[in-house]
């Protein structure tokens, strides 16, 4: 009898969790919470082995903590806005898989000190869903750093960009405050480049190419 | 739709060119996932080196994912290692590859296949695995196997580059060499036939992107058609990239069937082959398979479907991270039109 069932669309995958055994650990996406339709997550391991389920449960503790997510009576994660926000999602998956079971995870601040510029970064949120980058110190290239991390922003949060003269200003399209997301999204915004070439990097790993296309 | 033939049945029908109940769903090719290794506990590498490991995670394809074949070869290296090349063995989320910067031969006279060959434990474990799959499964499923042709075989024992120039430079010597190292595909392969398999998949990897088909005609045509005679079970001949330059030759070989690329459209591959040999494979793995989802998938099955493509799966072993639904969309959409096409005849 098969043993796989249907539990919605994978919308990113951890192969191997250095924290527990190397399982695989899968984040899914379903697109019903108790009967109304809105996206709730799932994070799931295949593994039957003992200790797995505790390590799942970790994980998802972390994910609520770090991103403001919220579980239902399912087991189920939600956003308390009930929009669908995947990328960030992912975003708090993958960072809740990096840390082990027996760390406690803390919401990350609204500031960061920007190692490239040397500056202070600060992100505020100014009511409905909107975040103004701005930056303090010493640094160098102020306006053109706030203006990078707006931007790493809204590619790691799916965020929409807020015309503005500094090109300071970040939205999320469903006008609800995100602060936890934020802080997570904030870590890894003044290197979105590197991040996303980590993930490409990432997901040619298991990809089989030809003997001539081998080295 | 009732099934009116076992999925051996099915699939051994379809490679004899024979009337199907409905198209099969066929690997030629892993389609082993890290969730699968996981649902099984039979991670790589240890299902690459130990037979229950590799039977327990072969026989997913059937009974989680609704394949009518179980193909528990995942690798392409496991006579390469018996011959001795170095083998990169990896991790649970990667594919073991052979050294090919260490190469074991320089010359065609370096050519040996050790006497321990089949009794090696990379080849070992294959042929336990078919045993245990054969055991389990019976005249259920299709268990297939893999031999690897003498082109691959050149490429992880000389490397890539000496053995492209060899060809460049001495096509005699390099006929001698493939001469030579044929007798491990046939040695591997009938002792595959004698542990159980229904057939095999036979790789050799003359790609279309560094090959021509005026190579293939020179170097492999004639060989694959002595496997034929030689190798007395239905074979599978795989070869990566775009291939309708050689099809013309590989249709003439006797092959039951090939296992083709997404880089070769199926209608104008069909056109080609004409009924001499059966195609199989086709679906994109690296974008659809991997990164799309199950609608883009159906897209390309029915594809193969409409253009008469006897048997459907991947075009090659699919990457580990692949997500189980796309996979199971597969047999899934299979079904779906058959029950349609009849749907349809009937009113």
């Amino acid at each position: 009898m098969r043993r796989v069932v249907d539990i919605g669309r994978r919308i990113e995958l951890v192969p191997m969790d250095p924290h527990f055994n190397d399982i695989s650990i899968g984040l899914y996406r379903q697109n019903t919470n108790h009967g109304h339709d809105t996206p709730v997550f799932l994070v799931h391991t295949y593994s039957r082995i003992s200790g797995a389920a505790e390590r799942i449960e970790a994980v998802v503790e972390a994910m609520q903590v770090l991103g403001g997510l919220l579980k239902n009576g399912d087991g189920l994660l939600h956003f308390p806005c009930n929009s669908l926000h995947e990328a960030a999602c992912r975003r708090v998956f993958l960072e809740a898989c990096k840390l082990a079971s027996d760390t406690p995870a803390e919401p990350r601040p609204l500031n960061i000190l920007d190692k490239k510029s040397k500056l202070t970064i600060t992100v505020d949120s100014i009511g409905e869903g909107v975040y103004r980058v701005s930056a303090e110190g010493e640094g160098r290239g102020a306006a053109r750093r706030v203006s990078a991390i707006a931007g790493g922003l809204a590619k790691l949060g799916e965020m929409e960009t807020v015309e503005t003269d500094n090109r300071d200003t970040v939205a999320f399209a469903c006008g609800e405050s995100h602060d936890a997301l934020v802080g997570l999204l904030l870590t890894r915004a003044p290197n979105v480049r590197i991040v996303l070439r980590e993930e490409d990097m990432g997901a040619g790993r298991g990809v089989l190419s030809a003997p001539s296309q081998q080295t | 739709m009732p099934n009116a033939m076992t999925s051996r049945e099915r699939v051994l029908a379809a490679l004899r060119n024979e009337p199907t109940d409905r198209t099969p769903v066929c690997n030629p090719t892993s389609v082993a996932t890290v969730e699968l290794m996981d649902l099984v506990d039979a991670p790589f590498p240890q299902a690459n080196r130990e037979p229950e490991l590799m039977a327990r995670l072969a026989a997913t394809g059937y009974t989680e994912l609704g394949f009518d074949t179980i193909m528990p070869v995942f690798t392409i290296i496991q006579e390469s290692s018996a011959l001795g090349c170095k083998i990169q063995w990896e991790q649970k989320d990667n594919w073991p590859t052979v050294k090919m910067r260490e190469p074991i031969w320089e010359d065609v006279d370096d050519i040996v296949i050790p006497k321990d060959f089949l009794t090696h434990p990379d080849t070992q474990c294959v042929l336990e695995a078919i045993k245990i799959l054969k055991k389990e499964y019976g005249d259920e499923v299709a268990v297939i196997g893999k031999t690897m042709g003498p082109w691959s075989l050149g490429y992880h024992c000389f490397g890539v580059e000496p053995f492209l120039l060899l060809s460049l430079d001495d096509p005699g010597k390099t006929k001698l060499a493939l001469d030579r190292m044929k007798e491990a595909t046939v040695q591997f392969g009938v002792a595959q036939i004698e542990a159980g398999a229904d057939a095999l998949t036979l790789p050799d990897h003359a790609t279309g992107d560094l090959v021509s088909g005026e190579y293939y005609e020179r170097y492999l045509r004639d060989l694959h058609i002595e496997f034929v005679d030689r190798i007395p079970i239905p074979l599978i001949l795989h070869i990566c990239g775009r291939t309708v330059d050689r099809m013309e030759y590989i249709a003439q070989t006797g092959m039951a069937a090939f296992h083709y690329d997404s880089k070769n459209e199926p209608k104008e591959s069909m056109d080609i082959v004409q009924k001499r040999i059966a195609l199989v494979g086709n679906i994109n793995n690296p974008e659809t398979l991997f990164s799309k989802a199950p609608e883009d998938v159906k897209t390309e099955v029915l594809k193969n479907l409409e253009a008469g493509v006897p048997l459907i799966g991947p075009e090659c072993a699919i990457p580990l991270q692949t997500t189980i639904e796309n996979l199971q969309a597969i047999p899934e959409v299979v079904q779906g039109w058959h029950k349609e096409k009849i749907r349809t005849e009937a009113t």
